[in-house]
């Protein structure tokens, strides 16, 4: 079974919320973060994330890790701000009782943020300086390794149909439901990239052969395909994919 | 098998202690990292500022106009879109891999990722709401054609649509056709018709005046 998160093809949603200017254009230009809280957020789980205790395939499976409940109910960034608590507590950067003690303060309004600036920076803390630099490397998935691919351009191949992540139930990957089980045609190889099933879970990065996978509308949506001459793509790791002799 | 200390995570999970008010979450979380010295309050103003004000859409634009008046850069750029954009200094985080795909009088291209949000960051900045929603990710890969059409984008059924979702660390970033009428612009005044919905293939580049 899948979670929340992995909602492709998912029926009932309404129309994309497009914001629009006055004249009813489609505004191109809204704010880079509408609140001050989302900047915020934002930019706190990508510093939390520099004090490299997690990667980012794990902050992805805490944020998919949220009870269903609280993963609807939640907008974007409330969702990225409960799987940072839930990181800080289970990588213990952070104890319960400080949690708790600093919520209270805060709802009580008791608190002034700006008191004390005078605290040592730990030593994996990310550093204004480093930013720049930081953020131009980057964190790329791609590994040289002696791995051959398996399968070729053109070749047709099918997904595996249940969740190919064996070591653990309800453990992350990156194979859409909507796709499991389901006919495509090896569209290109991009090299060995480090696999999220095993890295989301600190059990290592095991770069292996990553494919765009071409999948045609119809065979996906069979007859309610808008146009059988559509096609959808997918980045899928080898372990996604079997071969098709059919 | 498993070494995780926490198994799963499905758990009653300490993100539901935090205060209803979102405000207030970020708040409590920002205090608490901060008294720790976890985090640097002048990493929060700089990251902020780099993505406000220095790296967004007008990015991806330059790629494009250098692309529409450049026919070997625009092969440089098709065949390995990570260094043809680094020639124009746009790398690293949320772009270390990228891909251009190309719209031709017979393809349109569209750009989602159904699992979380992933996009281009050096070349396209942070992604708009409307990407990050639940519609977006649900709906691009069922029914593309009417997605675009709710953006305005109306594809003849002679044209083929190609939806990429990004469920790995690659990242596309669409190469949209050249407008007509633009023959004696220069490339600074063709990056101002390139969108920034154009270039995740939800909208056309604006026509020339």
């Amino acid at each position: 079974m899948s979670r929340l998160h992995d909602m492709g093809g998912r029926f009932g949603d309404g129309p994309i919320p497009i914001p629009r200017k006055k004249d009813n254009k489609i505004d191109n230009n809204e704010p880079t973060f509408k609140y001050e809280w989302h900047a915020k957020a934002w930019a706190i789980t990508l510093a939390a994330g520099g004090l490299g205790e997690w990667n980012i395939d794990i902050s992805r499976h805490y944020r998919e890790c949220l009870p269903p409940r609280d993963y609807m109910n939640y907008s974007y960034y409330e969702k990225w701000l409960a799987a940072l608590t839930n990181l800080l507590i289970d990588k213990e950067l952070v104890s319960m009782s400080e949690l708790k003690e600093v919520i209270d303060l805060v709802e009580k309004k008791d608190l002034n943020l700006n008191s004390d600036k005078s605290t040592k920076l730990d030593k994996r803390t990310w550093l204004a300086k480093d930013v720049q630099k930081t953020l131009g490397w980057g964190g790329p998935s791609l590994r040289k390794t002696n791995i051959s691919p398996i399968y070729k351009i053109n070749e047709k191949v099918v997904t595996v149909k249940y969740s190919p992540n064996k070591d653990i139930n309800g453990g992350h990957t990156r194979l859409p439901s909507y796709v499991m089980g389901r006919q495509g045609i090896i569209s290109s190889y991009n090299g060995s990239h480090v696999f999220p099933d095993k890295n989301a879970h600190a059990n290592g990065e095991n770069p292996l052969p990553l494919y765009t996978v071409e999948f045609k509308a119809s065979e996906l949506w069979g007859v309610s395909a808008e146009n059988s001459n559509d096609s959808i793509y997918l980045d899928l790791w080898e372990p996604y994919l079997k071969s098709n002799n059919t | 098998m498993i070494s995780n200390k926490k198994h799963n995570h499905d758990h009653e999970d300490a993100h539901s202690h935090l205060p209803s008010d979102p405000e207030l979450r970020v708040k409590a979380i920002e205090t608490l990292l901060l008294g720790k010295g976890l985090i640097d309050p002048k990493t929060l103003d700089e990251l902020i500022d780099t993505y406000e004000n220095k790296i967004g859409p007008q990015n991806g634009a330059k790629v494009v106009a250098k692309a529409w008046v450049d026919e070997n850069y625009k092969k440089r750029l098709l065949k390995d879109a990570t260094a043809a954009i680094r020639e124009l200094s746009y790398q690293g985080r949320q772009g270390e891999n990228m891909v251009v795909v190309e719209n031709t009088p017979e393809v349109h291209n569209i750009v989602v990722c159904t699992l979380c949000s992933c996009y281009p960051w050096p070349v396209l900045g942070i992604p708009p709401t409307w990407y990050k929603s639940d519609e977006y990710r649900s709906r691009t890969v069922r029914e593309p054609r009417k997605v675009l059409s709710e953006f305005g984008v109306n594809v003849d059924p002679q044209i083929k649509v190609k939806v990429w979702d990004s469920t790995a660390e690659l990242r596309y970033l669409v190469l949209p056709m050249r407008p007509l009428g633009t023959e004696n612009m220069d490339e600074n005044e063709l990056a101002e018709l390139v969108t920034r919905n154009s270039m995740i293939g939800t909208g056309l580049p604006e026509n020339a005046r």
